[in-house]
């Protein structure tokens, strides 16, 4: 791999062309990404964002921060996930972003919904196929990628549904499947591939959300779905967790699938990854500890109050560095609390939201319930 | 291991206990309840009641409530546990807790009980026997006496210390006994109350039971003790109440005290050194009462010179007086609560954040723009210009009956404020300075203390 450089005239096209070809160059074991070669990296990286990127410039201003203050990854301000709910965060200006993800879900009592505007949509592509060939899909035995979209990746502007659609096409042999309908999973032709799988012995790689696959094993348990045993080879990668479904438990999905599939760690991969990160986390197994990714994507743990890294093993929220972040911020403090394990983190939970303090009301869920937020 | 209990007329010491633990990590114990042992409980505190009203002067029972209570904040070794204990069980420093106990006995004094008395029932003639009536007109006289159910059920959800002692002694006052869940959050300070008062007068001290169990959940012997009350008293917030309510007899009466909101008014003549007397308020009872400021109003041009003010005046009061510090949960809503007001000023330069750098001892978050949200985080202010007080009453009208407290600070205009602090439903409206300090007989949510835990009894004679 070359080395990077600070080229002279730098742009967002060269550097992310340079990146491009770094990612789809880089081999687990065979070429390695050392701290200084990141480090080059992301000086680069802040350049840019510091010049094109302007809330983020005003940002890191505010405290004292600028281009000859950052010699490394770990010298960038983290912008917390709240900012993306509230600005466009894109390197430009005055560029259109290839492609916008939309957060879901409520925080605090606050349902405004967030957004990533992706710049340079090969460069999150590159990183997503570099990580799933590396710590998911085994391309000398290319199994048939079939993907399970659960409804709400029909909604426009889902980073997962993006995620799995490219993946199906752009993976393997290039034969991969939806089983989607516009009703949410079409379950007949989940049941035609698993049957032709079984009986033709080439393997699948089923792809969806822990919920989605939650709901096939109720069909299979019950009967509405065809069970058999997959041939060997056969991978299935979660992603979501278990948010959403009261009572839900990873390891009970896992067993049942095992049981009615033959699927059986360290062949079930959970995905980890979040609409403001291009990169992804994967983790074998369950609990799917530690969850490991390519060498452009870093999180370290910080005490939540201090913001100091905590000592290895504590627990505190995660502060993940991405590269294929470069057309928006590459630093994202997030509301993840997690720990650092093995090669990579293991995810604890969400921060639940502050409960009540003494009989101080919080009106944002009173205005919330009337409508008024 | 704090011991969250005081439970008269248990024969046995007990032998099974529920444990928990306050938000600030403090383990405590209280034992678990079967429904005969909560009977015998509910019996002792009927039984010390009954005798106590028949032995015992509605004077005598405030001198020996006012005495007990003394004690928690006067010089001594009561006040030095009282102290300790608070510090266990709220994660506070020595200063805060100091200012929130001595804040809290000013209320629980002789005088101030003794004015709360003559202020609701006219003195305490009417508790202990029939009174003449001078407002009767009818033909020969009228008599009137007050007097409290027997047994009042309390349940304490929220976590500002004293608030259970307060609510005890309210029920104490009107000659009814006490059986109370205690909060989660700060479990000790009532039963540590009701020994110093059994120390003052033990029969006193058996018209008090307290006890904690865990959760939401209502365990048979809380429906035991609900036979035995007449009134109910629950400080929590909605679902609280909605619990509490589904628990009991449908025609038990309850008296309810939920999470409120405080504003701050700055009215567009006031002067700067305003700001340090809202500090103030702010950092009282760690911003964790319903008469806490949250929400800052400027009438005028800008918030810009109030907000530096404030911010002055945090920063000193941090330094004089450290906040006890977030939680991991508080701090990550503090952080996305900055973000938010940040980002969006760097979009349209109409919000701001002012902090000690990264540290969240305090914040405030401005806005040109008028709002209402506000998150229950620890000095957190939400500052808001508005261009006058009808766009602050728009503005303030779906918190209508949710906001205790409206504090001021300069004076024009000011009869139009208190115009629209009555018709939302405020139930008082104070200076900077004061709002965190109601004083002895404020009208608790616009509530009387005392009347709504009495039953009057009218007698009627022809001559």
């Amino acid at each position: 791999m070359t080395s990077p450089r600070r080229a002279a005239g730098e742009t967002f096209d060269l550097l992310s062309a340079e990146l491009i070809a770094a990612f789809n160059g880089w081999r687990p074991g065979l070429s390695s990404w050392d701290e200084s070669t990141l480090d080059a990296w992301a000086r680069r990286a802040f350049q840019l964002q510091f010049e094109g990127n302007t809330p983020y410039r005003k940002y890191c201003e505010a405290r004292r921060v600028g281009p000859s203050d950052v010699n490394g990854w770990r010298d960038f301000v983290p912008v917390p996930t709240e900012a993306f709910r509230v600005v466009d965060l894109l390197v430009g200006p005055g560029v259109d972003p290839g492609l916008v993800f939309r957060t879901s879900g409520t925080t605090r009592g606050r349902s405004a919904q967030g957004r990533h505007l992706v710049r340079c949509p090969e460069l999150y592509r590159a990183s997503l196929r570099a990580g799933f060939r590396a710590f998911v899909y085994d391309e000398d035995n290319p199994a048939k990628i079939v993907t399970l979209p659960p409804s709400f990746t029909h909604d426009a502007d889902s980073s997962l549904g993006w995620m799995l659609d490219d993946l199906r096409v752009g993976i393997g042999l290039g034969d991969g499947v939806s089983v989607a309908s516009t009703a949410g999973i079409d379950w007949g032709k989940l049941d035609t591939e698993v049957r032709e799988s079984a009986e033709g012995g080439r393997p699948l790689c089923l792809l969806g959300t822990t919920l989605g696959f939650a709901e096939w094993l109720d069909r299979l348990e019950d009967g509405r779905s065809v069970a058999s045993k997959l041939p060997e080879g056969t991978l299935l990668m979660d992603t979501g967790g278990e948010k959403g479904r009261e009572g839900l438990e990873r390891g009970r999905l896992l067993r049942g699938l095992e049981d009615q599939l033959g699927i059986a760690p360290p062949s079930i991969v959970n995905e980890f990854g979040m609409t403001e990160l291009l990169s992804q986390r994967y983790g074998h197994g369950d609990p799917a500890v530690p969850l490991i990714g390519p060498p452009w994507l870093r999180s370290i743990v910080l005490d939540p109050v201090t913001l100091e890294e905590v000592p290895r093993g504590e627990t505190g929220i995660l502060c993940h560095f991405d590269l294929a972040n470069l057309g928006s911020v590459c630093a994202v403090l997030t509301e993840d609390q997690g720990r650092a394990a093995g090669d990579g983190i293991e995810w604890v939970g969400r921060t639940e939201g502050a409960p009540p303090r003494g009989c101080s009301l919080a009106t944002a869920e009173l205005l919330e319930a009337q409508g008024n937020a | 291991m704090l011991e969250a209990w005081y439970l008269p007329g248990l024969e046995e010491s007990p032998a099974e206990w529920l444990e928990g633990r306050t938000r600030a990590g403090a383990a405590f114990r209280a034992p678990t309840l079967s429904v005969d042992r909560a009977r015998a409980v509910a019996g002792a505190v009927r039984e010390a009641v009954l005798k106590a009203r028949t032995t015992r002067s509605t004077e005598e029972v405030i001198g020996a409530v006012a005495r007990a209570a003394g004690k928690l904040s006067a010089d001594g070794p009561e006040s030095v546990a009282a102290r300790e204990l608070l510090r266990t069980e709220l994660g506070w420093n020595e200063r805060l807790v100091r200012e929130t106990l001595e804040g809290m006995a000013r209320t629980w004094t002789h005088e101030a009980l003794t004015g709360l008395v003559d202020a609701e029932l006219g003195g305490t003639a009417s508790l202990d026997g029939f009174v003449a009536d001078p407002q009767w007109s009818g033909p020969g006289q009228r008599r009137r006496r007050a007097l409290g159910s027997p047994v009042v059920l309390q349940v304490l959800a929220g976590n500002v210390p004293g608030v259970a002692i307060t609510a005890t002694m309210r029920a104490l006052l009107v000659r009814s006994g006490v059986l109370c869940k205690l909060p989660e959050s700060e479990p000790g300070l009532l039963p540590l109350f009701a020994r110093l008062l059994a120390a003052e007068d033990p029969l006193l001290g058996d018209c008090v039971a307290a006890t904690w169990w865990p959760g939401a959940s209502f365990p048979a012997a809380w429906r035991e003790w609900a036979g035995w009350a007449g009134k109910t008293v629950v400080y929590g917030g909605d679902v609280t109440v909605e619990a509490v309510r589904r628990s009991l007899p449908a025609d038990t009466e309850i008296v309810t005290y939920g999470p409120k909101t405080g504003v701050a008014v700055v009215l567009a003549d006031s002067l700067p050194s305003a700001a340090a007397g809202l500090a103030r308020d702010v950092c009282a009872y760690d911003q964790q009462g319903c008469v806490s400021p949250r929400l800052v109003y400027v009438v005028g041009e800008s918030t810009r010179p109030f907000v530096e003010h404030l911010a002055a005046s945090l920063e000193d009061l941090a330094e004089q007086h450290p906040p006890p510090g977030p939680t991991a949960a508080e701090a990550v809503a503090i952080r996305a609560a900055r973000a938010a007001f940040e980002f969006s000023g760097y979009d349209d330069g109409r919000s701001a954040v002012e902090s000690p750098g990264e540290s969240l001892d305090w914040t405030i978050l401005s806005s040109e723009d008028p709002a209402a949200r506000t998150e229950s985080l620890p000095r957190v202010l939400w500052v808001h210009r508005v261009p006058d007080l009808q766009t602050l009453e728009e503005v303030l009208r779906p918190l209508e009956g949710r906001i205790q407290t409206v504090g001021y600070c300069g004076t024009q205009e000011l009869t139009k404020l208190t115009g629209i602090g009555a018709r939302l439903g405020v139930s008082r409206i104070a200076p900077f300075g004061s709002m965190a300090w109601p004083p002895p007989d404020w009208r608790h949510e616009g509530k009387h203390q005392l009347l709504p835990l009495v039953n009057w009894t009218d007698f009627e004679t022809l001559e």
